[in-house]
């Protein structure tokens, strides 16, 4: 059997991180065959594996919540607080490339973990935080995704009119956050091939959140206008041909721009109905000033088929349109199975195949890998003590019998 | 101070906004971007849906910032002649066109890995490369459609809601897949193809309810759950304040945060109802909602705000983008950019969300016109001499 070369081979990673946002991080970079030690508290270790239920339901099982975003890592325990904990963590550093910790600053520095500290120990180290507010920020209050996406302003321009902002999904933010805090580490990686020397990262919740607001956020910080901050109803849209219809069965996201021949040949394709036909939606100007009137002349007409049909004749004329699925449809969809973005996968806790995110960017000579899911809490703690870090046995038995690790 | 991405050459031939932004995170770092444009190509992205025109191309300053521009007419065998001898020196190629457009356009891998063995091919789609839908047009509308989110987001009831950022994922793994593959390239000599995709982008914004969801189904993760029904009263939840304003908590483990929080909502900590965990989450968690739904409506917001402080609490107001905008912090950190500009007085422009200590981002150029740094490239890259280009310039070769 060939092993299959991986684009991170050789890569250390320490991964003190907890919850969702620094082990996603790592994930990225576990996925492209990096070696990632997540290292935990041996009591309970990350908060993550605490998590029972997910929106009221029980995770079942199997903690799908730790086992996804530890994927292909190994677990190493150590009691930090104790100073040969630290020792463990120093002798780690100087065999890593990647310091990673989502730990509050406080922690880290009564650690003895500043970024100071383990460049003493190892220069080439690339030093990351994934922090809440950033680096030169004056907060010191908890960050947690939707009390950061709260402050972006993000959730309060979304929804119809008069109903409550909407958080954009569970982890929304933390993954987005995640991704950045990989593309830190990458980017300082790459320029350590020319300085030979590690810096430090910071990719903070705020920072990325921002970024996620982009395409809205920009238009407001240019224009000043408050629309693109507040909630906009459907049925005031800018082009009433780009937005979603109710077809009989479910929604459907209509994509047409809003010019007299696609107007034609929609109007075709619905049959031509008379509502449709009404001389003030003729020209684009029309049908943009009477959006709402137009919205509601198509709601019924859309209503009369079912998403799927509706689906086939639009694209048959090439007008760009598509279902509004649910998870549902989405974990059967043949096209993220075709792309890897939903994978199979052996889970040791239920001993069964178990489907997982799979991996959102390809790459074609060295793609990335599922080959394990979430550690076992400390299993890897002795073998790499002994093997990687030069502890003898009877070294290990004694920081065992004084619990620094378990 | 050296740049991050220091005399890496990235040649853009994308015309989405955010697969160019993808590319423009490279060039935040150091790296050399060069957009190859069309001569036809309208000059910047349009902004048909602005509810008012913009004074500038706000996209355009956005996803084309730090990037040098060339214009030429790749039909003509000279020009093609020029974007091979491009692509030769290139490190990476970024591209977002439909597959066959890039087949028939001479863009593909095959052929540019002929010019420039080790080059990294940077491919942004709507739905990835294989598969039925592989042709389908790269919309994030669409893409978000596929995803699964957009029926769960709003309040039982309510019209599907489009979120809008779902193309920002897809940009950030451009920009980390190109650097994954620069890492094994450094490595091993070889350069591959790094695949992107909004239906990808779209899912890992999802990534929590849709891994809930394969893991545990049923219908709970398929249609909207009331504000008032969510599993953890004190977490996830959001509840209006007295002027309007919404708050919003994350406690998860609410035995930790139960003592300081319940007096503030007028609650004895002790209140046999809400003494445990289990009784705050399970059996009387739809009683505690309606008591928070009634405290949180007897202050404001801003004086929300300064109780969560005071207490350090998971807690915070649902603001709007004039919070960010007024933010000193997001400016200290430079999220955001406030530049004096000499035609239009102020640009407030998105900064950089990732600090390097040493290989700090940087703005080193505003977007380029179409053509800005042809004679500059032709010249300095490619050692064409000046009585040349001019002759290609007055052929219509180059712009």
């Amino acid at each position: 059997m060939t092993t299959q070369r991986a684009a991170l081979d050789g890569i250390r990673v320490i991964d003190l991180t907890v919850w969702f946002q620094g082990p996603v991080a790592a994930q990225h970079l576990a996925d492209f065959g990096a070696e990632v030690i997540h290292v935990e508290r041996p009591k309970g270790g990350d908060q993550g594996r605490g998590v029972r239920s997910i929106k009221a339901l029980p995770v079942g099982d199997w903690n799908q919540y730790f086992l996804v975003i530890n994927r292909n890592k190994k677990s190493l325990a150590v009691d930090l607080k104790q100073p040969q904990g630290r020792e463990i963590l120093y002798r780690l550093a100087e065999k890593s490339d990647v310091f990673l910790s989502n730990l509050a600053a406080e922690n880290l520095a009564a650690w003895g973990l500043t970024a100071d500290a383990l460049h003493a120990v190892n220069p080439r180290l690339v030093y990351a935080v994934t922090s809440g507010y950033g680096r030169w920020a004056t907060a010191t209050k908890p960050a947690f995704d939707m009390t950061v996406q709260a402050l972006t302003g993000l959730m309060n321009r979304l929804g119809e009119p008069g109903e409550p902002p909407i958080y954009l999904g569970m982890g929304s933010g933390d993954a987005f956050g995640g991704l950045l805090g990989a593309l830190g580490i990458l980017i300082a990686l790459q320029q350590r091939r020319r300085t030979g020397k590690g810096q430090i990262v910071d990719a903070s919740l705020y920072g990325a959140q921002l970024l996620l607001a982009a395409p809205t956020l920009q238009a407001y910080l240019a224009t000043g206008d408050a629309r693109y901050a507040r909630q906009r109803s459907r049925r005031t849209p800018e082009n009433p041909l780009w937005n979603p219809y109710p077809a009989h069965d479910r929604w459907l996201f209509l994509c047409v721009p809003n010019d007299d021949t696609s107007y034609a040949t929609l109007r075709r394709v619905l049959g031509d109905p008379p509502a449709a036909r009404e001389p003030r939606f003729a020209s684009a100007a029309g049908r943009r000033e009477h959006a709402t009137a137009l919205v509601d002349a198509l709601d019924p007409v859309f209503r009369e088929r079912s998403a799927e049909d509706w689906t086939a004749r639009l694209r048959a004329e090439d007008l760009a349109v598509s279902p509004i699925g649910t998870l549902r449809d989405l974990a059967e969809d043949p096209q993220a199975w075709a792309n890897d973005y939903l994978l199979e996968t052996f889970c040791e806790e239920v001993k069964r195949t178990v489907t997982v995110r799979g991996l959102p960017i390809g790459l074609s000579k060295t793609p990335g890998r599922v080959e394990s899911l979430g550690p076992e809490l400390g299993q890897d703690t002795e073998l790499l003590l002994a093997d990687l870090l030069g502890y003898t046995w009877d070294e290990i038995g004694a920081l065992k019998d004084a619990k620094v690790i378990p | 101070m050296s740049r991050a991405l220091e005399g890496l050459i990235v040649l853009d031939r994308t015309g989405s906004f955010w697969a160019s932004l993808g590319v423009a995170l490279l060039g935040d770092f150091g790296a050399q971007v060069l957009r190859i444009e069309d001569p036809a190509a309208p000059a910047g992205t349009s902004d048909a849906a602005a509810p008012r025109p913009a004074p500038w191309d706000w996209e355009s300053e956005l996803a084309q910032r730090n990037k040098r521009s060339l214009v030429v007419d790749e039909r003509r065998p000279e020009g093609r002649a020029i974007v091979e001898a491009l692509v030769a020196r290139a490190d990476v190629v970024a591209i977002d066109r439909p597959l066959p457009e890039v087949l028939a356009s001479g863009w593909d891998y095959e052929t540019l890995v002929k010019l420039r063995p080790d080059v990294i091919y940077a491919r942004g789609t709507g739905f990835g490369p294989k598969g039925p839908d592989r042709e389908l047009p790269a919309l994030d509308e669409l893409a978000a459609a596929r995803a699964g989110m957009m029926p769960l987001l709003p309040q039982p009831g309510q019209p599907p809601v489009y979120p809008g950022h779902g193309s920002m994922y897809t940009a950030v793994m451009l920009a980390l897949g190109v650097l994954a593959a620069l890492e094994h390239r450094a490595e091993s000599g070889e350069g591959q193809i790094v695949d992107v995709s909004l239906l990808a982008g779209n899912m890992y914004g999802a990534s929590l309810d849709l891994q809930a969801y394969l893991a545990i189904g049923g219908e709970r993760l398929l249609a909207p759950v009331s504000r008032l029904d969510m599993g953890n009263p004190m977490s996830g939840t959001m509840y209006p304040a007295s002027d309007g304003k919404w708050v919003t908590l994350t406690m998860p483990d609410t035995g930790r945060w139960w003592p300081a929080f319940a007096p503030l909502v007028g609650i004895d900590p002790g209140d046999p109802r809400f003494d445990s965990h289990e009784k705050r989450c399970e059996h009387n968690r739809l009683e505690l909602m309606q008591e928070l739904e009634r405290a949180f409506g007897t202050r404001t917001a801003a004086q929300w705000r300064a109780a969560f402080d005071e207490h350090q609490l998971s807690a915070d107001v649902i603001e709007d983008y004039s919070y960010p905008e007024n933010d000193p912090s997001a400016y200290r950190n430079r999220y955001l950019l406030d530049l004096p500009h000499p035609s239009l007085g102020r640009l407030k422009l998105l900064g950089f969300p990732i600090f390097l200590s040493d290989g700090t981002p940087g703005l080193d150029r505003l977007a380029a016109c179409a053509g800005q740094h042809t004679g500059e490239v032709l010249h300095d890259w490619l050692g064409i001499d000046e009585d040349r280009i001019t002759e290609l310039r007055s052929q219509g070769v180059v712009g």
